[in-house]
């Protein structure tokens, strides 16, 4: 956490609104989509957003940063909301995003990227949450190992297990043969 | 199949999925709720305050059981008192150095005088309070700008005014509501 952010949460938890307006404004990015990408759904990924910045105005006296990055306190908020919204939840389909200016190549690229999306999602949450983290966001090993509240040693070996899980997926969906 | 293969395609999941951001609807609602928190911390911190020097002062705060509104009291009766004219004395009876008899003539005709107390709705001090289970009401004087921070009105000329309030005080010893009182004649 940079310093400025340091003395942007502390006005914050005193209650002032430009401060908290600032801080919200540069993290809101990153916790949204960890949330969509967990999920899936917009809905969800905005109630997620908004209940953890509020859960921040709470629970941000505790944020000691001798014991680990803003970013992993902040993921860890949000991540125990997702955790509670995907239980038995079936992810709805995301709204289309403008495309470019060849049609066919958007098209293609949608399919293909909703593909992943999909394949993402169907990974179990453990694994879902270390891939949505570190490759989809924006999360070292350690700060994800912070937020998950596990060893980095079990970061990666979800990693890598979660990657060999995506290439079957995605093997099978983009019908790419082993070789 | 490699982890290229599937690092380049999470790649383009993430450059897809780079410009989501919350609506701004909810920048909105979270700020109103820190307006909400900002005023509700206020209140506490003023109320835990004047609850505790109500507590401290004991004795010597007005304290009431709670009362239903409104509520019939009688304020300090208005007292006539009829006393006969005393006699003429003659110069020679003029008492000297001596105590002045007290009448038992006097005649005392109370009529007692009504006011009705009148008292707002309670405001909420705390945003989550635990479960109430018992407490009690301290009746305090609190300046009338105090009522301005529940969003009630009160003209500039007045904020000085000493209005009378009464803190419900949870069994924790937390203040958890606060209301003003007025009295109609």
């Amino acid at each position: 956490m940079i310093e400025h952010e340091q003395e942007l949460l502390e006005r914050s938890l005193a209650g002032d609104e430009n401060a908290f307006t600032a801080l919200y404004r540069q993290r809101q990015g990153s916790i949204f989509r960890f949330a969509l990408q967990m999920t899936g759904s917009v809905e969800v990924a905005e109630d997620v957003t908004q209940e953890t910045f509020l859960a921040l105005l709470v629970a941000g006296k505790r944020y000691d940063a001798s014991r680990g990055t803003f970013t992993a306190f902040l993921y860890g908020i949000a991540r125990n909301q997702v955790l509670r919204r995907i239980a038995g939840r079936k992810h709805e389909a995301l709204e289309e995003q403008q495309g470019g200016e060849d049609p066919l190549e958007d098209l293609t690229r949608r399919e293909t990227v909703d593909q992943v999306r999909r394949a993402v999602l169907s990974l179990p949450p453990a694994y879902r949450e270390a891939v949505v983290l570190c490759d989809l966001g924006d999360a070292s090993y350690e700060e994800a190992a912070a937020a998950l509240e596990c060893p980095i040693g079990t970061v990666r070996s979800r990693l890598n297990r979660a990657r060999a899980m995506l290439a079957q997926k995605l093997g099978a969906a983009l019908g790419v043969c082993n070789v | 199949m490699s982890d290229d293969f599937v690092l380049r395609k999470l790649r383009a999941l993430r450059e897809a999925d780079s410009g989501w951001e919350a609506s701004p609807e909810v920048e909105t609602r979270l700020l109103e709720a820190l307006r909400h928190r900002r005023v509700a911390r206020t209140w506490r911190r003023s109320a835990t305050v004047v609850a505790a020097a109500a507590g401290v002062v004991g004795l010597l705060v007005v304290r009431q059981t709670p009362v239903q509104t409104p509520v019939e009291v009688a304020p300090p009766a208005r007292v006539v008192l009829e006393v006969p004219p005393a006699p003429a004395l003659k110069p020679a009876e003029a008492p000297i150095a001596r105590p002045p008899k007290r009448t038992n003539t006097a005649k005392f005709k109370v009529q007692p005088v009504t006011a009705a107390e009148v008292a707002t709705e309670f405001f909420p001090l705390m945003d989550t309070p635990p479960p109430f289970e018992r407490g009690e009401l301290l009746r305090v004087v609190v300046p009338a700008e105090t009522m301005r921070t529940v969003g009630l009105a009160v003209s500039e000329s007045h904020l000085n005014d000493p209005v009378q309030a009464d803190i419900l005080v949870g069994q924790e010893g937390l203040a958890r509501a606060i209301r003003f009182v007025n009295y109609q004649q």
